[in-house]
């Protein structure tokens, strides 16, 4: 702690960014606030990507911990209390000066803060509580902030934060309890889910508050979200994709987040992964992860126990449009919106534009290309007033041959990997060990779910 | 054929719709341009329009009585964009003037913006987006750096006009702050003054000097930033490809974390 205070606020954040790199979620979406007039910040709701690493990935808000200093040993991390790392603390108001200093030249849409535990879960979540404390009635601070709940706070703690934020999460870490239970032995399925429960009964507690009384003091208005690492435990897509989709039936999430696993310990228990973090398949998990909130798609559509893994060449829609061929083509001028909405090659909203647009007019192939479909993809689902685009046969291998030699579809390592010599749905193609059943996380999460 | 050269601006674009639909000549044998044309075609008759304010009031009044407010703006957003001429694409002040004429002969200005069929409608829809997008991008990649006297002042390069909109956006924003933007590739400045509102005005008073002399605190917090955005990226997903596609290269001249690459 000495050496702590006597570091420049310089240090403190480069040691307390790097700590904080490794954490997925920096959106600032979900809720729309007005400026009141006196204070400083608004927020709205699609959120705001204020500049681009160069990983490629958004820098939303100031994404920083508290401390690195930490008492569990979650083996993944790499501010575990057996790792040596350079030691930093924020004070709350060296935390205060950078948001709003950075906010108020326009770098940042809020603030991000999460901790390593220091000392104990409550003295953490306390000192994280003082700080938003400040952040909001002292300073006026009216953008976004994003907060972790510290599994094991009180939840008197998790409530006081939850008036002061617009986003809470409790990371899930790990898809499956066993994996859990070997890389962070300090945490537990009980403590990660219990505030999870916590915080969504109170936002639903919440909306009757407001109907009743529309300035009432709002909790997390931005709803919570999760993330797990993806690649540091052996369970494969379905049982990730089992966990998401329950994650969002049973606590209505807003989000779940999906990080590919960087190796930063090189500790025993960990994978060594040679070429670099599995991307593509977060990739992959992100897309099913759209096809879940937005395509009205579930899990067991998209894959299933024999097919545990999402296909490495092709997005799952188009894996699950090769493999239901017997539904397609679909009639653009009558096809109900949901039957759109499966076809590769339209989204959501250009699905939403061919609705609106085929009251006034027949639509031809030339008005789809107006309203945003990707022909190449769907020319292949698709007829317009009966009729396709070109002469085409409908049979997967065909279909599935021509899809791939877009080039935009397939990264271009796999591609150079030579994609022709394997065989086209080899689900064996990322090696997974076996893990019993009963393990899959979609039957664990609904015990604490009675209990809470 | 007659062809209208209508000036690049909101006025010179309504004027001319006015000026198009009172002629006479008949709707089939008129079409509109924005600014001198690059080629004058033999057979055509070439007339000026002048702006008028009346006449831009006129126009202004019938969108918005009769097609509501939504396709007002549509319409304005569009005539804002500044996307050069593009060969093959309609001109915006033509696609205007038959968008205008579709909702009159329809009645309903709702359903006319709707069908995208219409190459007119379609050309509006495209400038729109791509105003819209461009106004999204400012609101996220501007910076502004504190000048000596405390006022925040930032410098952006905008394809189309889309001050207005930002100066709304910070004015709700930071109302407690005095700011600038100084808009270079229309030589327009908003300024805002704490407490009040904000203001349109021409860059061509701006002091060029004044607006280099940062203040002490603002070189400190940039080093501050530039040291949270280097350390932000993780090394094993480095992905520059991925960065230019997400912030276009013609944004990183204004922001200081990538001016450094530029």
């Amino acid at each position: 702690m000495r050496i702590a205070q006597e570091m420049s606020l310089m240090e403190k954040l480069t040691i307390l960014t790097d700590a904080a790199k490794y954490d997925v979620a920096c959106t600032s979406s979900g809720v729309d606030r007005r400026g009141n007039g006196r204070s400083m910040g608004n927020c709205v709701a699609p959120g705001l990507c204020h500049a681009f690493a160069a990983d490629g990935r958004c820098v939303s808000l100031l994404k920083i911990l508290f401390t690195n200093e930490c008492i569990f040993n979650c083996a993944y991390c790499q501010n575990n209390c057996n790792s040596d790392v350079p030691r930093a603390s924020f004070t709350p108001d060296e935390i205060c000066t950078l948001t709003m200093e950075f906010y108020r030249r326009n770098y940042i849409e809020g603030l991000f803060l999460s901790s390593g535990i220091l000392h104990s879960p409550n003295y953490t979540m306390e000192l994280i509580c003082q700080t938003l404390d400040r952040l909001r009635n002292v300073h006026q601070f009216n953008g976004y902030i994003h907060v972790k709940a510290i599994p094991g706070a009180d939840p008197a703690l998790v409530e006081r934060a939850g008036f002061l934020a617009d986003r809470m999460s409790v990371n899930l870490e790990l898809p499956t309890s066993d994996g859990l239970r070997r890389l962070a032995p300090y945490k537990s399925r009980n403590t990660i889910l219990k505030p999870m429960r916590q915080i969504q009964n109170r936002i639903t507690e919440n909306k009757n508050e407001l109907a009743v009384w529309r300035k009432a003091p709002r909790f997390v208005p931005a709803g919570q979200s999760t993330q797990m690492i993806i690649g540091a435990t052996p369970e494969n897509d379905f049982q990730i994709m089992s966990v998401a989709e329950s994650l969002y039936q049973k606590f209505a999430l807003k989000r779940v987040f999906y990080s590919a696993f960087v190796n930063v310990n090189h500790d025993s228990n960990l994978p060594v992964l040679p070429g670099g973090p599995p991307l593509l398949r977060e990739h992959r998990l992100y897309q099913a992860d759209w096809l879940l909130r937005y395509y009205q798609f579930s899990v067991d559509e998209l894959l299933s126990e024999d097919r545990p893994d999402f296909n490495i060449y092709l997005d799952p829609k188009c894996d699950w449009a090769l493999r239901h061929l017997e539904q397609f083509p679909v009639e653009i001028n009558r096809a109900s919106y949901r039957t759109l909405l499966r076809v590769p090659g339209i989204g959501y909203k250009s699905a939403e534009r061919i609705v609106k647009a085929r009251r006034t007019a027949t639509l031809d192939f030339s008005d789809l290309k107006k309203i945003g479909v990707v022909l190449k993809r769907a020319l292949y689902f698709i007829t317009c007033s009966g009729r396709m685009m070109y002469n085409t046969r409908i049979e997967e291998n065909y279909i599935c041959s021509q899809l791939m030699s877009d080039r935009t579809q397939i990264p271009k390592d796999v591609r150079n990997g030579g994609y022709q010599q394997i065989s086209l749905f080899d689900s064996g193609f990322l090696e997974h060990a076996v893990i019993p059943q009963e393990q899959i996380i979609a039957g664990d999460i609904s015990a604490p779910a009675q209990a809470g | 054929m007659y062809v209208f050269i209508c000036q690049n601006s909101l006025e010179g674009i309504f004027s001319g719709v006015y000026d198009a639909c009172a002629s006479r000549l008949g709707h089939r044998n008129i079409r509109l341009v924005t600014g001198e044309p690059e080629n004058y075609e033999l057979f055509s008759e070439y007339i000026y329009v002048t702006p008028s304010e009346e006449k831009t009031r006129k126009v202004i009044h019938t969108v918005t009585s009769r097609f509501g407010m939504q396709f007002y703006e549509s319409i304005c957003q569009a005539a804002m964009s500044g996307e050069p001429k593009k060969k093959g694409k309609m001109d915006k002040a033509d696609a205007i003037y038959e968008t205008i004429l579709l909702a009159l002969a329809n009645g309903d200005g709702q359903k006319v913006l709707l069908s995208l069929g219409e190459p007119c409608v379609y050309r509006i829809f495209e400038l729109c987006r791509a105003a819209n997008r461009e106004a999204c991008h400012h609101l996220e990649f501007l910076r502004f750096g504190e000048l000596e006297n405390g006022v925040l002042f930032a410098t952006i390069h905008p394809k189309d006009y889309i001050l207005p909109y930002l100066a709304e956006h910070f004015t709700d924003r930071l109302p407690m702050e005095n700011f600038m933007i100084y808009d270079a590739t229309h030589q327009t400045v908003v300024i805002h003054a704490a407490a009040k509102g904000y203001m349109l005005a021409d860059a061509a008073d701006l002091d060029l000097d004044k607006i280099k002399r940062y203040s002490e605190n603002e070189l400190e917090y940039r080093r501050l930033w530039l040291a949270f955005f280097d350390h932000i990226a993780i090394e094993a997903r480095k992905n520059p490809h991925l960065q230019m596609q997400l912030i276009p290269k013609r944004y990183w001249a204004d922001t200081p974390e990538l001016s450094r690459f530029a």
